[in-house]
């Protein structure tokens, strides 16, 4: 899950939890609020009672009844007062819910006992207000309450998602950048635009390993560049030598067979160097990718120089050209050498059981321009044609020194083909390359 | 002719000195850059073969300073670097041809014809072989007034083994002058059999070719002794 929609659900989940203790806990509390209310209001209505008592007496409020007994409400029955006498051995003072029938209605009522002495007379005195209000009261701010509470957490939830997108934007910059990265010297190095010094620390600290790995790169490159070269020198002189022990004639033909041998060996070595240095070279961007020309007439080329090796093997080259592509950054010399290794390769391992032709296929396919090179030789297993591209590996016996499919690739990196390989044993290979719009 | 090889390798600037001077060209060696200053200022030469790898001295400095000494001369580059850079300067700079270690002795020997054609208007080009002429300006093999209709890479083959002729060529020999631009190459020896072979074909067409030998155990030569 992405961090920002973790961060707005994290926030989302608190806020509920939060939001739920509350509307759990609400009622009891506005209870307690409420009962206290309440419960002072009838004690301020008792010493109101009491304060008339005092002045006027009970003989207005009883005697003038002409019974023992006094009791009001009011219309709408939400508070009462009655006075009657009592017992005298019971002194009353609390508070308690009470029901009582008026008019045949029964109501809840909140009512404050109080009993008290006049003349050696005990009376008690009730006091009563209806609970319908108050429930009604709280019905309403418990409505309230919810509909706030809600409409806090959707509005909070958007402008959470909203800010943790703000706030993640940088990281996704960041994560796009490394994902555009193919090589470590072609790393994004536009700084991330943020104000999180996190992000901006990532940033630099990511640029920084990126910087180190390629200097790495540079010098084993650097190396292998370095052993090739001072190689090159002594393999010189040796050749030379040989070379003109068999021009100067006068060797026994078991001598001259000898050195032609030993050329053929210095000319591996010398293959080899000159390969590890050529990958090292395309690997280092060493060369410039700005030649013009058509993919199909390089194509021709190149079939043209390989197919009388496959005529002679009773093999036919079968080219389908549906479209051409014009290049206009690429390196002409270096996608020479990269088709003809490929096809060079589909040829020599067609060898003479194949059931088919070496195809040759470029089309266009969802946009981009693809060539297609099928063999109908005996195929490879996935583990071999995982190992295809890799240096030194050698598909059963050959005369080559097993670099021609490691350059094919370096080469086909460089300019952003991407090479695919189907293939299973006794099915023939076939290379895909896809060409990137923009060569 | 004359020819100054600029080559701090000893052994290296004595084998090709060796196999120059049976080509009749007349020899001088250099060993490092101040001493090739010194021989350019003094001394006129046809061809100047450079090693761009000195140790007292650019390369192409040197290339730059002899020019203009001795802009006669016709200047091959060599070079263990072969970086892509160095032979366009180098060319940039007037230089004839660039040639990568390690390479064939017999392909100097070309490179060099060529340019002395090219450059110095050697007119001695057509070469005639059994009954064949080849004419390597027009780049056409005639057989008694009918031209012999022969792929680029069968005529650089013949024109090659007639340039070197009376010599085995070897096979890689034969396939570095005619592949030896292609990079990373895998070497094939089929390459140079199915050519020959074709070539032969089509030469018997017309004549007899006997002359074109197969050497056992090295490769092939044009035998017109």
């Amino acid at each position: 899950m992405k961090l920002r929609y973790k961060l707005s659900l994290y926030n989302m989940l608190t806020k509920l939890l939060f939001v739920a203790v509350f509307l759990l806990l609400m009622p009891y509390f506005l209870e307690r609020v409420n009962t206290l209310q309440t419960d002072n209001e009838l004690i301020n209505k008792r010493e109101q009672v009491m304060d008339i008592i005092a002045e006027f007496g009970l003989e207005g409020l009883i005697t003038g009844s002409g019974n023992d007994a006094y009791g009001s409400y009011n219309i709408l029955k939400q508070e009462y007062i009655s006075l009657e006498k009592a017992e005298a051995d019971s002194l009353w003072n609390f508070i308690e819910i009470a029901q009582r029938m008026v008019d045949e209605e029964v109501i809840d009522y909140r009512v404050l006992n109080y009993s008290f002495m006049v003349d050696g007379e005990a009376y008690l005195l009730e006091i009563g207000t209806s609970l319908d209000n108050i429930y009604k009261t709280e019905r309403n701010i418990r409505t309230i309450t919810l509909v706030l509470l809600g409409l806090f957490v959707i509005i909070s939830f958007i402008a959470d998602t909203t800010l943790s997108r703000v706030l993640t934007s940088p990281l996704e910059f960041i994560t796009r950048k490394l994902k555009e990265t193919k090589s470590p010297s072609l790393f994004n190095r536009t700084p991330v635009k943020t104000t999180t010094t996190d992000f901006v620390y990532l940033d630099q600290t990511l640029l920084e390993l990126m910087q180190k790995i390629d200097g790495l790169f540079t010098k084993e490159k650097e190396i292998t560049a370095n052993i090739s070269h001072e190689l090159l020198t002594p393999v010189s002189v040796v050749q030379s030598r040989l070379e003109n022990l068999i021009n100067n004639g006068g060797l026994s033909e078991q001598a001259a067979e000898k050195v032609s041998e030993s050329l053929r060996t210095l000319h591996r070595l010398k293959g080899i160097i000159n390969s590890l240095l050529l990958i090292a070279r395309v690997e280092n961007r060493q060369f410039i990718k700005n030649d013009q020309f058509s993919m199909e007439k390089l194509l021709r080329e190149v079939v043209e120089e390989i197919e009388p090796i496959a005529t002679d093997k009773g093999l036919k080259i079968k080219t389908h050209y549906a479209c051409d592509h014009q290049l206009s950054q690429a390196n002409r010399l270096l996608l020479f050498t990269l088709f003809f290794n490929i096809i060079n390769n589909a040829v020599k391992f067609s060898g003479t059981e194949a059931n088919g032709p070496v195809e040759v296929h470029c089309f266009r396919e969802s946009n981009s321009f693809q060539v297609r090179i099928s063999d109908c030789g005996s195929g490879m297993t996935k583990e071999q044609s995982d190992e295809v591209f890799l240096r030194f590996k050698k598909q059963k016996s050959s005369d080559g020194h097993g670099l021609g499919l490691a350059i094919a690739k370096s080469i086909a990196d460089f300019h952003n083909v991407s090479i695919h390989i189907k293939t299973a044993p006794s099915e023939g290979t076939a290379f895909l390359l896809v060409f990137p719009e923009d060569l | 002719m004359n020819v100054l090889i600029v080559e701090d390798e000893k052994s290296l600037a004595s084998e090709m000195a060796a196999f120059l001077e049976k080509e009749h060209y007349l020899v001088e060696l250099a060993h490092t850059g101040m001493e090739a200053s010194e021989k350019i200022a003094v001394n006129l030469y046809d061809f100047i073969l450079l090693d761009l790898g000195l140790p007292d001295y650019d390369g192409l400095d040197l290339l730059r300073e002899a020019k203009e000494i001795n802009h006669e001369a016709a200047f091959i580059i060599i070079t263990a670097r072969g970086e892509v850079e160095d032979k366009i300067k180098g060319l940039d700079l007037g230089a004839d041809d660039y040639i990568a270690k390690p390479f064939s002795l017999l392909e100097l020997n070309s490179r060099m014809a060529a340019i002395a054609r090219r450059k110095f208007g050697q007119r001695t080009s057509h070469i005639s072989f059994g009954e064949f002429i080849l004419d390597p300006l027009s780049r056409k093999v005639i057989c008694q007034d009918s031209e012999v209709d022969l792929t680029k890479k069968q005529f650089d083959l013949l024109h090659y083994l007639l340039l070197n002729k009376n010599r085995a060529l070897t096979r890689i020999q034969l396939y570095e002058h005619i592949w030896g631009n292609l990079l990373g190459d895998e070497y094939d020896s089929n390459f140079i059999d199915v050519h020959i072979k074709n070539l032969r074909k089509k030469l018997a067409e017309y004549a007899p070719v006997e002359w074109l030998e197969t050497v056992r155990g090295v490769g092939y030569r044009a035998n017109t002794e």
